[in-house]
């Protein structure tokens, strides 16, 4: 860790916490989900020369990188290409939290920089995009929770606040204040502990929904879906 | 202003929530992020635009409401964080969760295949449904079908002997087509091959795909029967979302196979009889599957493969488009093999845009055909169906469900596309070459002798039934009601042609009067006519003590006759019939209803 400012320290410090505390939560989380009793069918398998419940499920697991296989993401194919940036931007805003504390070093350097920079400015574009969607689309305010809207506010600020500290990081000029990386890693350790509690969780039973509903339908012979 | 306590309703419907949670049902209760994807795969939504509660999530939000606020850690701290402050509290948020959950869903599952995060929405919507079931909140037609499953064994009210009688009326049909009676429809025939299990609709107004099915049996030299009990396919417990109901409906089914020793079920076309029986019913009565169960297609398709019926494509020469049943293709992955089929008894077969699994709904999934007061609803959902078939050119759409047969034939008047819905059924029966058939090639020297020497067929009293056949309706007296003139005119021409002596009224009051005076044998009611419509009509007659005795058939080319059959203020009609309607099927239906009350009466 480097010590650039105590304040720094102390960001990092709690930022690591933050993580030890989300990871704790998130196995609670998960212990919960698996407290319930698994789903069983027991019909017999609807379509076997097709398909099963294993291909089902793989298909499903990956269905997210393939937006050709859902009417949803085929018309949408724009939004489809928003939540890309998005997530792209979340991994790119994650990495950076991380790296700037155990390697600044590559943090600071040109490619790491662009991409990252990139995709933190990119995604906060769509971030902002979608706030004004959620708030001014009547289906989106009818669905929208408090806990949408303000999971999507701060994650906007993050992705802002991600980008002009990359740039502080990377020297660029005019971005030179400490205190960017240092609001960086309280808010990053602020979503580290609220996460488990809020929307932004969806990526912890994305796994298992995704590989549930894929492996029942696997099984009655309807995934992976055919056209013709 | 402090909150309403919960009722104790609510309070049973947060037990009965516990209950059906499972991992897959919790993980589609938290994976939502609301992302709106979902919404323009729902035909609701899509013929709705300026209504967002259309939208897939906002309806399973609702279970997702209740589940938050007992379930969820934040939901139970800080309920008005997640939206789980707005859970239903008092008896009046129920009506509203009844229309939701009833009313604008089809339970189709066609947002469940469009979710990026894998949320089951129709499954969701079908637990809403349940909550309200287990409560008794649900839709008249929802509640009078349920008690009729639960106690009568058929969703349709359908008694034993009335079902016994049809499949006798079939097997006299089938006799006087084929000019012997080896086709007669087998009951209960201990240790057949297969046992058949129909959807009562089947039974009640479309008798025919009975008749076609059985002579495709006899055609192929199956070993068949049908049963005396446990023979609906059918289960409303799918639409209600109670799966006691759906557990006992399939039982009754698998307990009559094992009696019977059968080799396997197989399942008329229907959808959510397929669904049901095949799938689902498994699993809400805990039996494991002993016995195979396939759909009527696919036995039809091996029994071509196998070569034991032949079929000559070009006696269909229409073109066909086909309509996938959502419970087919997209919970049972059941959608090849009706294309296979319909490749080889039509000629000209349109695909249908989007398909299979993608396809939509026909609006009349989800129980949503007994569910009349939703009808403009449904219609108007209907639009997105409408065009879908109108973009193939085809004069028949098929379908194989008796449900989407409704849906469809309702939506075809509404959206005046002008053409027909059949069953592969029909067509497999209409495309066969019977003496080709297994039965005739195997037997060829026995079935001659049958039709022409056998003399105990000869001396049996219905194939010798000529004179009838020309006039089936003479001493009969038949009561026309219609408000438009030319079908008036036709009906009347017909039932006097066939030897009926007859009255016609052109609005509901004029048939109150005239069934009094006149004392038909039997009504033929149109439902919607100005003044006094069929459906107080008909409701009117059936309270009258004179008048309620009198059988009636409703012919009817608009969807509200649903709204006798299901919602049963009265007991149903005895029979009903589409405009355009077909005068030999006319004149032998109504025979057919006559000639049973008679029956019965002696
Ligand atoms: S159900 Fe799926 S697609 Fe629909 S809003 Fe929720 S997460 Fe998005
Ligand atoms: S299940 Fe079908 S009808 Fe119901 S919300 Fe989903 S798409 Fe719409």
């Amino acid at each position: 860790m480097h010590e650039s400012s105590s304040l720094l320290h102390t960001a990092e410090v709690v930022h690591w916490i933050a993580l030890i505390v989300m990871a704790v939560v998130y196995t609670m989380r998960l212990r919960w989900l698996f407290k319930f009793k698994p789903g069983v069918d027991r019909s017999a398998p609807g379509s076997p020369a097709r398909t099963n419940a294993k291909r089902g499920g793989f298909y499903s697991l990956f269905n997210v990188a393939m937006p050709w296989s859902m009417e949803s993401t085929r018309k949408g194919f724009a939004f489809y290409l928003t939540f890309v940036i998005f997530h792209i931007g979340v991994v790119a805003g994650i990495s950076l939290a991380f790296l700037s504390t155990i390697a600044p070093g590559l943090v600071a350097a040109r490619p790491f920089a662009w991409v990252c920079g990139v995709a933190l400015v990119a995604a906060f574009g769509v971030a902002v995009y979608r706030v004004f969607r959620r708030l001014f689309r009547p289906v989106m305010k009818l669905i929208s929770t408090p806990d949408d809207y303000f999971s999507l506010f701060m994650l906007t600020i993050w992705f802002g606040l991600g980008a002009v500290t990359q740039a502080h990081l990377a020297g660029v000029a005019g971005f030179e204040s400490v205190n960017l990386l240092v609001a960086y890693l309280f808010l990053t350790s602020f979503f580290l502990i609220y996460v488990p509690f809020s929307k932004i969780s969806h990526y912890l039973y994305y796994p298992f929904t995704r590989l549930w509903i894929g492996r029942t339908l696997g099984h009655r012979g309807s995934y992976p879906i055919a056209r013709g | 202003m402090s909150k309403p306590a919960k009722t104790h309703k609510i309070k049973m419907m947060e037990e009965q929530l516990a209950r059906k949670l499972n991992r897959q049902v919790v993980g589609s209760l938290v994976g939502c992020v609301h992302c709106g994807m979902c919404n323009e795969c729902c035909h609701y939504v899509l013929s709705h635009p300026d209504d967002p509660k259309m939208t897939p999530s906002y309806k399973a939000d609702q279970v997702r409401k209740l589940f938050k606020a007992n379930h969820d850690w934040t939901g139970s701290v800080f309920p008005w964080w997640v939206g789980a402050d707005k859970a239903p509290l008092t008896d009046d948020d129920l009506d509203k969760l009844k229309d939701i959950a009833f009313g604008t869903c089809t339970n189709c599952r066609r947002c469940t295949i469009n979710c990026p995060m894998g949320v089951d929405t129709a499954t969701l919507n079908r637990i809403m449904r349940g909550l309200l079931t287990h409560v008794g909140v649900m839709p008249e037609g929802v509640r009078v079908v349920s008690k009729d499953q639960w106690e009568l064994g058929n969703q349709m009210g359908v008694l034993k002997e009335d079902y016994l009688d049809t499949l006798e009326w079939m097997s006299e049909e089938l006799e006087e087509d084929l000019g012997h009676g080896e086709a007669a429809i087998p009951v209960d025939k201990p240790g057949a091959r297969v046992m058949y299990a129909i959807n009562p609709r089947e039974v009640k107004y479309d008798p025919r795909t009975i008749k076609e099915a059985a002579l495709i049996f006899w055609a192929a030299g199956e070993d068949w029967t049908m049963p005396s009990e446990g023979w609906d396919n059918t289960n409303f417990g799918l639409f209600s979302g109670d799966d006691g109901l759906g557990g006992a409906s399939a039982k009754r089914e698998y307990d009559k196979a094992r009696e019977l020793g059968v080799d396997k079920i197989v399942i008329s076309e229907c959808g959510h009889g397929y669904r049901s029986t095949r799938c689902e019913g498994v699993n809400w009565s805990g039996d494991a599957q002993a016995f195979p169960m396939e759909s009527s297609v696919i036995t039809m398709l091996n029994y071509i493969k196998e070569g034991k019926i032949v079929v000559d494509p070009t006696k269909n020469p229409k073109r066909v488009t086909f309509h996938d049943s959502c419970n087919n293709a997209r919970s049972c992955g059941f959608y090849e093999e009706p294309r296979e089929l319909l490749r080889l008894v039509t000629t000209d077969f349109q695909e249908m845009y989007p398909n299979r699994a993608e396809n939509f709904c026909c609006t009349g999934g989800g129980g949503a055909m007994s569910m009349s007061e939703y009808t403009p609803r449904r219609l108007k959902s209907a639009q997105i169906k409408a065009n879908q078939i109108r973009e193939t050119g085809a004069e028949i759409v098929v379908t194989s469900c008796h449900n989407c047969v409704d849906g469809l034939s309702d939506l075809i008047k509404h959206y005046k596309l002008g053409c027909e819905v059949k069953q592969l059924v029909d067509l497999v029966a209409d495309a066969l070459v019977l003496e080709e058939c297994y039965v005739m090639k195997s037997r060829p020297v026995a079935v001659a002798a049958v039709a022409s020497e056998e003399p105990a067929a000869a001396a049996r009293p219905v194939p010798v039934a000529a004179p009838a056949a020309a006039a089936p309706l003479a001493g009969r007296k038949v009561l026309v009601v219609d408000d438009e003139e030319d079908i008036r005119t036709f009906l009347v021409t017909v039932f006097e042609d066939a030897g009926a002596e007859v009255e016609q009224a052109a609005d509901g009051n004029e048939c109150l009067a005239k069934a009094r005076t006149f004392k038909p044998d039997l009504i033929s009611l149109d439902l919607s006519m100005p003044g006094k419509s069929g459906v107080d009509a008909f409701v009117e007659l059936r309270r009258t003590e004179e008048t309620q005795e009198i059988p009636v058939c409703v012919v009817t080319g608009h969807p509200e006759f649903r709204q006798v059959i299901y919602d049963r203020p009265v007991p149903p009609p005895e029979g009903y019939l589409n405009k355009p309607v077909d005068e030999d099927k006319l004149v032998s239906y109504v025979a057919h209803i006559i000639e049973h009350r008679e029956a019965k009466a002696n």
